[in-house]
């Protein structure tokens, strides 16, 4: 059998279009095994998108979704109109903005420190231990943090309290404005294992004559990390990066809304938890819906915008 | 050429499949059915009302001893009305979950006990009009309901019956499980002092406290814990507002009793003296710091550690810590209640008659195959003979007439109370309470009463501390401590919690952001130094304005007129 992606020069004479045909033609088994796939997602990544339809209306859910009241932007105009809005949507960029930083580069020097390790048990044991408490529930994960944080013998405190740092126990989960700190540490240390694994995967890509050819170079540990570990990662970094730019919006709710309490709740709420309360609890469907499309549409333009300033600095990219 | 075929085909029929998933769900839409269609075909049926059927109820309640109709009470009820019913219950989600799913697939059971989703049911035109069947099929439903049966239609506009509350009619409380808690060593210690106000309370934790500042093992004795980090702030620091100063519970709103003009009732210059008075117990460091912000289990965790001297909460919300401290013998920190007043011109309003006001109960939904069969179901067991079948069992097997009254059997009632799960599944007895019935505290023609529950048998459920301590108080129940229920006229409107708003409307907005504002504030003013709690208060109230609270109190008092209006027809 001939290789199928194999191109024919004698039928790709005349023009383009033809070319293309005859091109699609040869290649019509790789066509017809990536076309379940399409349609896959076609059905069930965008016919669902015609419920966006719904943010324009006062949607009932006793009618069809054509024998509604339209209500043009009017939920929009609500929404930008309400400064609860503004307060949840600051909390989520600053709550996703910290992690996001924070996410991309303890793992990094993590992994680059593992990385260097000789010792192969203790360096895979390392590895499988700081990964454990990604498979640990949030619900679990919030009631340790909470328990640790407590003033009522929290460990945190009594630590605090030996050292003669503080002398009357602190209430941290009452303080609203250490709320996003908690969050992220809480996260990083969930997640920083986890988040490890793939860079360290990228680093064992590399190929070793370059660190070879380095040493003959005279190149210490520090020159090698810096001019052959870190470039032979940049690229899955920079993929990552940007993906998870586009997911700044859409950090979801459960460590907000586990960890969270009504004295830090101007600190905690998160777009999603808004959703939530005054779009789903309250059978305000459409209300949900157009928090769902900003929700779309704001993650979709960071990603372009990401991925625009990454093409400018280095002449690639990665969409 | 053979391969490629084969290829072509498997791909082919990859194809197909998915199509065929894709497509398969779209036949249903835009065939709603109006709702009432099934009428009409109902009376061709009854003929073959003796001829067994099955039918499906789903439930917004998990019953984990639900029998399967198996148990001694289920047989003879199947055998009675030849029906075999199969319950579901939510899996994995909340019953609001199971509830919306059915409305978007638009599919139901026969019935359904929707608890607070019937209003999306109704809306979404699921549930058929009760009112035509019962008037010509349940005349054993319509007699318990009684006087209150037009307390059932839906609303001023729409006078269909949707739902029959299953809830007791004419039920007394023969208990209390409110008001607020103390440890049984802390009466003890002070010699069993009058417990009324604030004061009398504040006085009895405090000198505990000062001669006990820490437990046997060592950890600090906690003065008052209140649960108010998760939604019970509202059962632990907004509902005892109201009882502390003279008012009964209507949710979140205040209603005048000679006007019907509701306010939100923390607007109410009395409750935030209520607060002030939390506040000065925090400032003296009686109050648990963590309050507001504690999860329910480090709440329960507490509470079970027997260092907690007071609380205010609901039995049903401690129980739990308190059933921990029993099984560990510490009954001396278990807890009695008190109706506790902020100061001694007011009067715990708890018991303040509401008349019937129904609420949750189960509903016919337009799927049913014989809507008929089901009310003459219902209307079996809403009879003397089926209420006292679910209530107390069978005759000779789990109740014996002894002198012209039901006794239960010690045997009978041993089983009952050590292990209710096997009790319940084994003999199907408090599994069948599903249609209109009497409440505790009413008796059948025989002169016993209706159910399983009256005075005598609430004292055998107390310790021994507990009836130490009822007894230097001369009472024989908690219950007695507060004011009986006719010592107030009975409120006009029902209860106002059971008002609800219209789903997705402007008054349904403000009042989330109002408790979004509540659950902030309340804290920040209590948890403030004493010099500052106006400053917050006002701040609060500001707040609550800027939200648009009086729109919603205008609303409000609007709905409770028009409830007023039509249940006094």
């Amino acid at each position: 059998m001939k290789p199928l992606t194999e191109g024919n020069p004698q039928t790709g004479l005349s023009n383009k279009k033809n070319r293309f045909w005859s091109r699609a033609f040869q290649q019509r088994y790789l066509y017809m095994m990536s076309l379940p796939f399409v349609i896959w997602i076609f059905i069930f990544s965008y016919v669902p998108v015609w419920g966006w339809l719904t943010a324009f209306q006062n949607y009932k859910p006793k009618n069809g979704i054509f024998d509604q009241k339209w209500v043009g932007l009017d939920n929009f105009i609500e929404l930008f109109q309400d400064e609860r809005f503004y307060i949840v949507l600051r909390n989520t960029l600053a709550m996703s903005t910290m992690g996001l930083i924070i996410s991309f580069t303890i793992p990094v020097i993590f992994a680059l420190l593992l990385n260097e390790m000789r010792g192969q048990f203790f360096k895979r044991s390392v590895q499988t231990i700081s990964y454990l408490p990604h498979f640990v529930s949030w619900v679990v994960v919030a009631g340790l943090v909470t328990k640790m944080l407590s003033t009522d013998g929290g460990a945190v405190n009594q630590l605090l309290m030996y050292l003669n740092i503080i002398e009357t126990p602190i209430q941290f989960m009452a303080k609203g404005e250490w709320f996003w700190g908690i969050v992220t540490l809480s996260d990083l240390w969930k997640e920083m294992g986890w988040n490890s694994i793939i860079f360290l995967a990228a680093m064992s890509g590399i190929d070793p004559e370059l660190y070879e050819a380095s040493t003959v170079d005279g190149a210490g540990r520090f020159r090698k990390m810096w001019h052959i570990t870190l470039p032979g990662i940049r690229t899955t970094f920079m993929v990552l990066f940007i993906l998870s730019i586009g997911h700044l919006v859409s950090i979801g709710f459960e460590k907000q809304f586990l960890l969270g309490n009504p004295l830090v709740s101007d600190y905690s709420e998160v777009l999603d938890l808004y959703a939530l309360k005054y779009g789903i609890q309250l059978s305000r469907y459409s209300y949900g819906t157009a928090i769902g499309i900003f929700n779309s549409v704001v993650s979709i333009l960071l990603v372009f915008i990401a991925n625009g300033i990454y093409k400018r600095v280095t002449k690639e990219s990665i969409i | 050429m053979k391969r490629k075929m084969q290829i072509t085909l498997s791909l082919m029929l990859a194809l197909v499949f998915v199509f065929i998933t894709a497509c398969g769900n779209s036949n249903n839409d835009g065939s709603t059915n109006k709702g009432t269609t099934n009428e009409a075909t109902n009376s061709a049926n009854e003929g073959a009302a003796a001829e067994p059927i099955t039918i499906r109820l789903a439930s917004g309640d998990v019953n984990a001893n639900w029998d399967d109709m198996q148990s001694e009470v289920g047989k003879v009820i199947q055998e009675k009305t030849g029906i075999t019913m199969k319950q579901e219950f939510p899996v994995g989600g909340s019953d609001e979950e199971m509830f919306a799913l059915m409305v978007a697939s638009d599919e139901y059971p026969d019935l359904v006990m929707p608890k607070g989703s019937a209003g999306k049911l109704v809306d979404a035109g699921a549930l058929i009009d009760l009112r035509p069947i019962i008037e010509e099929y349940g005349p054993n439903i319509k007699k318990v309901y009684g006087e209150y049966f037009n307390r059932l239609r839906w609303s001023e506009d729409d006078d269909a019956i949707y739902i029959l509350p299953s809830s007791g009619v004419g039920h007394t409380y023969f208990e209390s499980g409110g008001g607020f808690q103390l440890q049984h060593q802390v009466l003890e210690a002070a010699g069993y002092p009058e417990i009324k106000t604030v004061q009398d309370y504040e006085a009895a934790i405090k000198a505990y406290i000062e001669k006990n500042p820490k437990t046997a093992d060592g950890q600090p004795t906690i003065g008052l814990s209140l649960n108010g980090g998760e939604w019970q702030i509202l059962i632990s620091v907004t509902n005892p507002a109201f009882y502390a100063t003279g008012a009964p519970d209507d949710g979140e709103f205040y209603v005048n009793q000679d006007t019907y003009e509701s306010i939100m009732h923390y607007q109410r210059p009395e409750e935030r003296e209520y607060f002030r008075w939390l506040n000065h117990m925090n400032d003296i460091g009686l109050l648990d710091k963590e309050s507001f912000v504690q999860k329910y289990d480090q709440y329960k965790a507490k509470v079970a550690s027997g260092r907690v001297l007071g609380l205010i909460d609901q039995d049903w919300d401690y129980a739990d810590a308190q059933n921990a401290l029993k099984a560990a013998g510490n009954f001396k920190a278990t807890y009695a209640r008190f109706p506790v007043t902020l100061n001694d011109t007011f009067q715990d309003h708890s018991f303040q008659g509401t008349g019937y006001v129904g609420g949750n109960g189960l509903g016919i939904t337009k799927d049913a195959q014989d809507p008929v069969r089901l009310i003459k179901f219902l209307d079996y067991l809403a009879s003397d003979e089926g209420q006292v079948l679910v209530n107390w069992g069978i005759e000779g097997k789990h109740y014996n007439i002894v002198d012209g009254k039901r006794v239960i059997p010690a045997e009978v009632q041993a089983q009952k109370s050590n292990d209710n799960n096997t009790f319940k599944k084994t003999t199907g007895i408090d599994n069948y309470l599903l249609s209109a019935r009497y409440g505790d505290g009413v008796k059948d023609p025989s002169g016993n009463y209706y159910t399983t529950i009256f005075p005598e048998q609430i004292q055998v459920a107390y310790s021994e501390e507990d009836k130490k301590t009822l007894a230097k108080y001369n009472v024989t129940t908690y219950r007695d401590l507060w004011p009986a229920a006719d010592a107030f006229p009975e409120r006009k409107y029902g209860a106002a919690w059971t008002l609800p708003f219209e789903t997705g409307s402007q008054a349904n907005v403000i009042f989330q952001k109002s408790q979004d504002i509540m659950k902030k504030r309340i804290p920040e003013a209590i948890l403030a130094k004493p010099a500052d709690f106006d400053k917050v208060y006002d701040a609060f109230l500001k707040d609550l304005d800027d939200a648009g609270v009086a729109k919603l109190n205008a609303e409000f008092t609007k709905m409770v007129k028009d409830r007023v209006e039509l249940w006094s027809k």
